[in-house]
């Protein structure tokens, strides 16, 4: 479906051609924790809730090399437009839009599938957070503008096997920033969710596969499986669960395993947001 | 005063030493926090002596040891002057008139309890509902006007546009009117509003003053 309404930049790449040879990939760290993110409540004063998502860059050196920025609003609760019917409930609507810069492959202004796909998931994954009969008669809009999509740019040899792995850190970190900003906005929740991500990676077809919490797609020689999980850390409750990949067939465990990983990142991603609200109700306090 | 701050999904207590106040929840027999806030806990109040035992007039439930306990809940001052509240059906609200038909009056409302709303819900005051007695003979156009601000109560979520309210009480009607030439008015009976300049009386379902 071709836009027409708005005037669309050319179709293609988002970064200029670079006629060099590419640096060596970055050799994957050795972490046994998630890359750092910073998380910020309030940014957006007209929105109920707002919050801003950004994963520490892995080499910030690198011209090309860009991280996870996310910016969630929360527009809401308030009434449901007239032609809706009587719902008992707050009716939850969630857009994940790319920016057009976002990705090394320019973006439309309308929403892709995969955007729509997205949205899907996020929407599953605050369902089950949310404690939907406390706002009758009312909706909820949540927005999240991915700025950055967490793509290695300057390896023009991972673009040709682009098989969106990238998509599964994009939505975790979705929902932990869309966690933080219905909070702000004051809807009631069950508790605050999060989401992980593990992968099982093999550098190459030698060595045996491993696995990973929070993989950096361009570092890795390939990704066999991954898992992306939704996360009620003080519930032990999973709301929400992306699989996706295929496993070597021999070991049944290696799933559980994948799973447990993606929850430990789970748990490390809602310490962050536990300090952010922390922080938001002490700075609240400290002006009025 | 260092206040304790609680995030959704915190745990409060155990339900059997509080009673889940607003902005809580209850999960397997523990208070957790809903929204984020700090925490306010509320001392129940001393029973006065019992007076002359009164004779029951309304079936009433057993009198809970619940009543005794005090009350937890998370509130969100000081994070936002933005209080998002919905209007809940016993609650007594401020709205403005939007509209008037024959079969009802819509409006806006602007203020629930003490809470000024951010967004506008619609509510509907229907004929029966706009007072206690006569309700057949009244009038919408007799009681309310476009423009006009109207204390009312909530009786029902309504349908999935407005919520009813009723002006079925003495204090309860007209606040403040304007009339057709533009002056404030003050009102002179339980129907009646006047207009200081031209000195016109209009037809309104008038709130007791307090």
């Amino acid at each position: 479906m071709a836009d027409r309404r708005r005037i669309n930049g050319p179709v293609g790449a988002t970064t200029p051609p670079i006629f060099d040879k590419p640096a060596a990939p970055a050799a994957a760290k050795t972490r046994d924790a998630i890359r750092k993110i910073f998380l910020k409540t309030g940014i957006t004063p007209s929105a109920s809730g707002s919050a801003y998502l950004e994963l520490e860059n892995p080499n910030p050196k690198r011209p090309g090399n860009t991280s996870l920025k996310l910016s969630c609003t929360v527009h809401g609760p308030r009434a449901l437009p007239r032609s809706a019917p009587f719902s008992p409930h707050i009716i939850l609507t969630t857009h994940v839009k790319y920016a057009p810069f976002a990705t090394r492959q320019r973006r439309g202004y309308l929403r892709d599938s995969s955007e729509r796909d997205l949205g899907v998931h996020l929407e599953t994954a605050l369902r089950g957070a949310i404690i939907a009969d406390r706002w009758p008669k009312s909706g909820v809009d949540i927005i999240v503008t991915v700025v950055e999509g967490d793509q290695d740019r300057d390896s023009p040899e991972s673009q040709k096997d682009d098989e969106g792995w990238d998509m599964m850190n994009v939505l975790s970190g979705c929902i932990t920033v869309a966690s933080a900003a219905i909070a702000d906005a004051g809807i009631d929740c069950v508790d605050t969710v999060a989401g992980g991500v593990a992968a099982l990676v093999c550098k190459d077809d030698k060595t045996a596969p491993t696995i990973v919490m929070d993989p950096i797609v361009a570092e890795h020689g390939s990704i066999l499986a991954a898992c992306c999980v939704a996360y009620l850390p003080t519930r032990d409750e999973i709301t929400n669960m992306w699989f996706k990949g295929r496993l070597p067939g021999a070991d049944m465990m290696v799933y559980d395993k994948l799973m447990e990983k993606s929850l430990v990142a789970c748990r490390c991603a809602n310490r962050v947001i536990v300090q952010e609200l922390n922080e938001t109700v002490r700075k609240g306090q400290g002006i009025s | 005063m260092a206040q304790t701050i609680a995030i959704p999904g915190q745990l409060l207590g155990p339900s059997s030493k509080y009673v889940a106040g607003p902005g809580t929840h209850i999960h397997e027999a523990n208070l957790y926090s809903s929204v984020l806030g700090t925490v306010t806990v509320v001392q129940p109040e001393k029973k006065n002596v019992p007076g002359p035992a009164k004779r029951l007039t309304k079936i009433a439930g057993l009198p809970s040891s619940s009543a005794q306990l005090p009350t937890i809940s998370v509130s969100r001052t000081g994070i936002s002057e933005k209080r998002e509240v919905l209007p809940e059906v016993g609650n007594v609200v401020l709205c403005r008139v939007t509209r008037i038909q024959p079969r009802q009056a819509t409006v806006a409302i602007l203020v629930v309890g003490d809470t000024v709303l951010e967004a506008e819900w619609q509510g509907v005051i229907r004929p029966q509902d706009v007072r206690a007695t006569e309700k057949d003979k009244v009038k919408i156009y007799e009681s309310f006007r476009p423009g006009d601000i109207v204390r009312a109560q909530v009786i029902s979520l309504g349908d999935q546009a407005s919520y009813y309210l009723a002006t079925a009480s003495n204090d309860l009607g007209v606040i403040m009117a304007t009339s057709e030439a533009g002056n404030v008015m003050y009102p002179v009976s339980w129907k009646e509003y006047r207009d200081p300049e031209t000195g016109i009386n209009e037809n309104r379902k008038v709130a007791k003053p307090f």
